[in-house]
């Protein structure tokens, strides 16, 4: 009995010592994202989306606080519904809204990263589930996993250059999930092509969208207008 | 030359004369006009149809519904339809003369039969040639007005290619000169039965007769028409769509434009070969 006790008291000391790091962790985060008030970047966007062909476009992408978000460029461009530079820092600041956990570690590029588990504390959130690796050493977000009621599971890697301080990652590659596509020949008019096997109609199939950035520009005081003004 | 040159003006005067000339115009207008109305009402709507399998996942942003989306949405619809407007004009070229009776005063004229009916298929090209400037003109630049410009958003049974914007006039240049080709087959085919056959309508309602089959073997994937389809013209007339692919299909874009030509070939020689030996009877 007394063994017993013993191995509950460990578990549960382990457990809040899990939280307590997850929340250092967080708090760290934290520090990062509100430093940041607002900022633009060069963007270099590349799709590899199944079903989809398209050349690589360059743009600039805007961002304030709290969740004000543009990418500027001459042209028709696809973006995850829920997206990733746009909602994450959101998410992290309101600390009232969730509760963490470590659930292990993992290392990811020579990083060490705890796996952070977010679990929303009101059913109206529209998260379900985040999931987030975070660097131990330097909290960063290096890998997220967020599943949302709506839009799914979106699965991201960051890779950081020079702004760490701000959590501002170099390159951000976004992992997709798409239905493949499929459109009737008569009204596509693809009378040269043979249809393609039906039974792979509603099969998954993986693709990704790399966002590159470069030569941002932090806490300018970014008007709203950026956000709202047409494109030229 | 003057001979040939008399020839195919009086052609081309006959062609401008006649009122069905004018419905093709009409008709172009009216589809384009109709049509790009619809988009400017509903067209977020009937967008969402195509955009709908990555609606789920993705934001589609930028302006996809513009002027280059409207001209192919258009080129796509009419390259069903113009055939039609082509063989009305060039349909009855030879029929409508031989029923009529003006075929003997045409035939007493200095100009051989050759001439005569080359001169025919010219003016039927140029008829041909004038209809598709004005669904350039009201698809292309009409709708670039309307809608502004932008990327092209193309439509394939498997995928979505979009053009960039500064990357789309040239293709058009070349679906444009693809269409004409096409087109060009069509009223090749139309004059050489208007040869065989002494009524305006029969030619006319042969060739859509021949095109509705031909479409509709190359609509369905069965594999006893898998044998035939390469062989039918209307699965090389669409070809001026592999011009919005990435990359872009050339060996096939070269062979469906020679099989074109080759049909060109194959049914003025076989109306110049059929109009040097037909009796005149009427």
């Amino acid at each position: 009995m007394k063994k017993l006790f013993f191995i509950f008291i460990c578990f549960i000391s382990l457990q809040s010592k899990g939280d307590d790091d997850a929340q250092k962790l967080i708090r760290e985060l934290n520090k990062k994202f509100y430093a940041l008030n607002d900022y633009s970047a060069n963007i270099f966007m590349k799709f590899d989306i199944p079903g989809v062909k398209m050349n690589n476009m360059n743009g600039k992408v805007f961002f304030k606080k709290p969740n004000k978000f543009r990418i500027r460029t001459k042209g028709i461009f696809f973006l995850p519904k829920q997206n990733p530079m746009q909602n994450v820092s959101n998410m992290f600041l309101d600390t009232n809204a969730y509760t963490t956990v470590i659930s292990g570690y993992e290392v990811i590029d020579s990083r060490k990263c705890a796996i952070i588990n977010m679990i929303p504390l009101k059913n109206d959130n529209e998260l379900i589930l985040g999931k987030f690796w975070v660097d131990v050493s330097n909290p960063l977000i290096i890998k997220s996993q967020i599943t949302t009621k709506n839009n799914g599971t979106l699965e991201t890697q960051n890779y950081f250059g020079d702004l760490v301080q701000y959590a501002l990652p170099s390159k951000i590659v976004i992992h997709v999930e798409v239905n493949k596509m499929k459109v009737p020949k008569m009204m596509a008019m693809d009378l040269k092509k043979k249809s393609s096997d039906k039974s792979l109609a509603n099969t998954k199939e993986k693709g990704t969208i790399e966002l590159n950035f470069s030569g941002y520009k932090i806490n300018t005081k970014l008007p709203d207008t950026v956000f709202t003004e047409k494109d030229e | 030359m003057k001979e040939f040159i008399a020839i195919l003006t009086n052609e081309l005067y006959k062609t401008i004369k006649r009122p069905r000339t004018y419905i093709g115009f009409g008709v172009i207008i009216f589809i384009c006009a109709m049509l790009q109305a619809a988009f400017y009402h509903d067209g977020k709507e009937i967008l969402s149809f195509v955009t709908q399998q990555l609606d789920n996942v993705f934001n589609v942003q930028g302006n996809i519904l513009n002027g280059n989306l409207i001209c192919f949405i258009l080129l796509q619809t009419l390259i069903v339809q113009m055939p039609l407007l082509v063989a009305l004009v060039t349909g009855d070229s030879v029929s409508g003369e031989t029923a009529s009776g003006t075929i003997r005063f045409l035939l007493t004229t200095p100009g051989s039969r050759t001439k005569i009916i080359v001169a025919k298929w010219l003016a039927g090209l140029f008829y041909t040639l004038i209809l598709l400037l004005l669904l350039g003109f009201m698809a292309l630049i009409v709708s670039k007005w309307i809608f502004g410009t932008g990327d092209l958003m193309a439509l394939n049974s498997e995928s979505l290619t979009i053009i960039r914007g500064d990357d789309i006039n040239w293709r058009w240049g070349w679906a444009f000169l693809i269409a004409f080709l096409s087109l060009g087959v069509v009223a090749s085919l139309a004059q050489m039965l208007s040869c065989f056959i002494d009524n305006s309508i029969t030619p006319i309602v042969s060739v859509m007769a021949i095109i509705i089959v031909f479409t509709i073997i190359g609509m369905f994937d069965l594999p006893s028409f898998d044998v035939l389809k390469p062989f039918l013209f209307t699965t090389h007339m669409i070809s001026w769509k592999s011009l919005f692919e990435d990359p872009i299909p050339l060996s096939d874009i070269y062979f469906s434009s020679i099989v074109l030509l080759i049909h060109i070939v194959l049914f003025l020689s076989v109306s110049i070969f059929y109009f040097k030996r037909k009796d005149i009877l009427t």
